[in-house]
């Protein structure tokens, strides 16, 4: 009887044991690269860190001077402003594109493959290379894209060179809306919106077809289709990816490192966040500043996320009910 | 009759998309191989005047670009070696293991998704820089082998779906759990661990920030920082910055059309950006 339950306790804390050497690699990563890393930022973003002397416990000093450069539109403030404008520019639109896409490729025509590939092709091109390529095509003086605008009558616009902000405020009607800097780096991130693109195309096949068929039975249309039976099936998709974008967008760098000289330019029209921290850490060697400005931005992801899965249950419609 | 012409709506709707879509990449595609003089003198023309294969032995002439290369190749091998190996494990314990405190632990792996690489940057950074690791490709490598959230919940989605009775089986063959593990469940796992090795081989060649953060002699750097010290320095010669970009995407391209499957399947499922 004894024998059976200390060998029972026995396997059982071999098991514990063999579980925890298969976990060992991730969870030492984890607690070198992610926990440890975690709390030291926290800790500093409360000191004064330049890295030649040991960090100086200061307060709130460095939240004090995020809130005074947020009133004041320079710096920290300047630089929510331009992610937040490319965050929800790019989100919103590579929702639309998205959706597009992925509804143009369920159709049943010839070639879909060969579309298939073409549009999501673009996702895979290195962030590096997209970035040369683009620089080089939205050239405000002799660049493809001005070319053809041009060409057709449209005004010119200084893409990476200017400082314009032509999606917001929405000043479309005027005539004198001009893309910036900001707008060409959302025209990069839509065009590839391929990754994004074949989610909802898996999603799109996985609506029950007799929806469709009852709908066609009582005489929808293909736009009320699409509005009563597409567009509620994709919801929790849709969700899914602006949760994605936002968190992707957000920390963006190497192509707003590339477009913007490495420092925003032009005029920090480009000074997003993620390049914002990078600055203040590696060039300005404020260690404690920088971290908070990160633990800012970790603060304002978790609210963006958690605000939108309170919106989701206004417009998000999962098959069979709420979970 | 109204049929038809729904048909010719939808190819001219996705003829147009494609094109938009296409255009940049066949425009430099294109471009890469034009004499030098086109580009300045008639920048707009779309058929090369000549076809000058030559711009890419110039474009890898006038940097490492063979050094940069074989940086590239060691980091994404290493990279994919190293997280195939710590990520499989990882996935195996979470889903073939059964152990007290595992679907918490779980919750943490994917907690740490959300988190922003700026809050561990500069503690990381000082870390890598202590343990003596700076300014060489280990740096970047290294941490694969201590795992990746993202591959580890994809392997072990597809881990579970692998039915218990042959780890049983294997088991009272007298396989050690290690044994079941990479002799039973990995090779039944192929296309998933095909898909994080195609990730992983792809990010770690992408890499952009890592190389910036970590390398400072030029001889260590790989394809993607190197290029951009390429592109500061002759930003005047269009020809070999098109010519070096298309070397650098090319191997990307490849992969893709070899691997269209397994990428697409692996982006749907997981949602993560390659």
């Amino acid at each position: 009887m004894n024998t059976g339950a200390s060998s029972t306790r026995r396997r059982h804390s071999g098991r514990i044991v063999t579980a925890l050497l298969f976990i060992a690699p991730w969870a030492l990563g984890f607690l070198l690269l992610v926990l440890y890393p975690f709390a030291a930022s926290l800790y500093w973003s409360f000191c004064e860190y330049d890295l030649l002397s040991p960090p100086r416990f200061v307060g709130g000093a460095n939240y004090r001077r995020l809130a005074h450069e947020l009133l004041n539109g320079e710096g920290f403030g300047r630089a929510v402003w331009n992610t937040a404008y490319y965050a929800v520019a790019s989100v919103v639109l590579s929702v639309l594109a998205g959706v597009g896409l992925a509804v143009m490729l369920s159709w049943k025509v010839r070639g879909q493959a060969i579309y298939r590939a073409i549009f999501f092709l673009p996702s895979v091109v290195p962030t590096v290379a997209a970035a040369v390529l683009w620089m080089w095509l939205l050239d405000p003086g002799g660049g493809l894209v001005n070319h053809w605008l041009t060409a057709v009558g449209l005004p010119a616009p200084n893409w990476f060179k200017g400082v314009q902000e032509a999606l917001w405020p929405p000043d479309w009607w005027s005539g004198r809306a001009a893309f910036g800097s900001k707008d060409a780096l959302v025209l990069m991130s839509v065009w590839g919106v391929g990754n994004f693109m074949i989610i909802y195309l898996a999603a799109l096949g996985d609506i029950p077809k007799s929806l469709y068929e009852a709908a066609a039975l009582d005489g929808a249309g293909n736009l009320r289709r699409f509005w009563h039976i597409t567009l509620p099936n994709l919801s929790p998709v849709i969700f899914f990816n602006i949760v994605m974008g936002v968190i992707q967008a957000v920390q963006a760098f190497t192509q707003v490192y590339l477009v913007s000289e490495g420092r925003g330019a032009p005029a920090e029209s480009t000074l997003m966040l993620s390049l914002h921290i990078f600055l203040a850490a590696f060039q300005n060697l404020e260690m404690g500043y920088a971290s908070a400005i990160a633990w800012m931005l970790f603060v304002v992801l978790l609210a963006a996320t958690a605000a939108l899965f309170h919106s989701s249950r206004y417009w998000v419609h999962y098959q069979g009910g709420s979970p | 009759m109204i049929h038809d012409k729904a048909t010719f709506r939808a190819h001219l709707l996705l003829l147009s998309a494609a094109v938009l879509f296409a255009a940049p990449l066949v425009w430099m595609l294109v471009s890469a191989v034009k004499p030098a003089g086109q580009l300045t003198q008639d920048p707009y023309s779309f058929w090369p005047r000549e076809w000058r294969w030559q711009n890419f032995a110039d474009a890898a002439a006038a940097m490492p670009f063979f050094r940069y290369m074989r940086n590239s190749l060691l980091l994404a091998g290493g990279t994919v070696v190293g997280s195939l190996f710590s990520c499989t494990l990882a996935a195996y314990g979470f889903a073939r293991l059964r152990w007290p405190g595992r679907d918490l632990v779980f919750g943490l792996l994917i907690a740490t998704m959300l988190l922003p690489w700026h809050v561990t940057m500069i503690p990381r950074f000082l870390l890598i820089k202590e343990l003596g690791l700076y300014n060489s490709l280990a740096a970047l490598i290294a941490p694969t082998f201590l795992g990746d959230a993202f591959s580890i919940f994809l392997l072990r989605q597809f881990f579970r779906t692998i039915p218990e009775e042959l780890s049983e089986a294997a088991r009272l063959d007298g396989l050690t759990e290690w044994g079941v593990c990479w002799r039973i469940v990995a090779p039944l796992s192929k296309p998933a661990l095909l898909t994080v090795g195609l990730f992983q081989f792809i990010a770690a060649w992408n890499d952009f920030s890592g190389p910036m953060l970590y390398l400072s002699d030029p001889k260590k750097f790989p394809l993607a920082y190197g290029l951009e010290q390429f592109v500061s320095s002759y930003s005047d010669q269009t020809h070999l910055l098109l010519a070096a970009a298309v070397m650098f995407t090319l191997p990307i391209l490849v992969l893709f059309f070899i691997a269209q499957k397994s990428f697409m399947k692996g982006v749907s499922t997981t949602g993560l950006k390659a």
